[in-house]
């Protein structure tokens, strides 16, 4: 019973990472695909984490992926902040609200 | 290979994302070798791949906001 719990967890995190990486070539721009590298960080590592500590329990190579998918999640949002700050910077020249972005 | 079309064809700073969704991967796919080879020791290497990938985002995210045009 848990192998097939496993093996559907990781079913599901290869399917996640594919939508991912589909969205990351198909989209146009550059804020869009920032989405989908973002969305990357969060679901799919969740999936194989969760398989594997099914499988291996809090051994150590469980607490190593905790370690490792742990940092995935922490530093994704961090990454996808600094590199929207950049896009902005390069396709608006300022960080600053523009008059036309404000709500009427 | 789709995500290295995106670093070669699309302006730079899509191929930085692409490049910080190659890296989680990258962290993902050590992660599986590590357990299907049984060699607990090859864990570390994910937790490398992913402190790597997260400084790296940062430091191109620092960089290409300031001097690309």
């Amino acid at each position: 019973m848990t192998n097939v719990v496993v093996d559907v967890l990781l079913g599901l995190a290869v399917a996640a990472e594919l939508v991912c990486c589909l969205g990351v070539v198909v989209m146009r721009t550059t804020a869009d695909r920032l989405h989908y590298a973002g969305a990357g960080t969060t679901l799919g590592p969740l999936f194989v984490l969760v398989a594997l500590l099914l499988r291996e329990g809090f051994a150590a190579p469980g607490l190593q992926a905790v370690a490792a998918v742990g940092l995935l999640f922490v530093s994704g949002p961090l990454v996808v902040h600094a590199l929207a700050r950049a896009i902005r910077r390069i396709d608006v020249g300022t960080l600053e609200p523009l008059p036309e972005d404000e709500a009427p | 290979m789709p995500l290295g079309a995106v670093c070669v064809l699309e302006r730079e700073i899509d191929g930085v994302v692409a490049l910080q969704l190659c890296g989680t991967l990258t962290t993902l796919i050590l992660i599986c070798l590590a357990e299907g080879f049984q060699r607990s020791a090859y864990m570390g290497l994910a937790v490398v791949s992913a402190a790597v990938t997260w400084i790296g985002g940062l430091v191109f995210a620092r960089f290409f906001g300031r001097y690309l045009p």
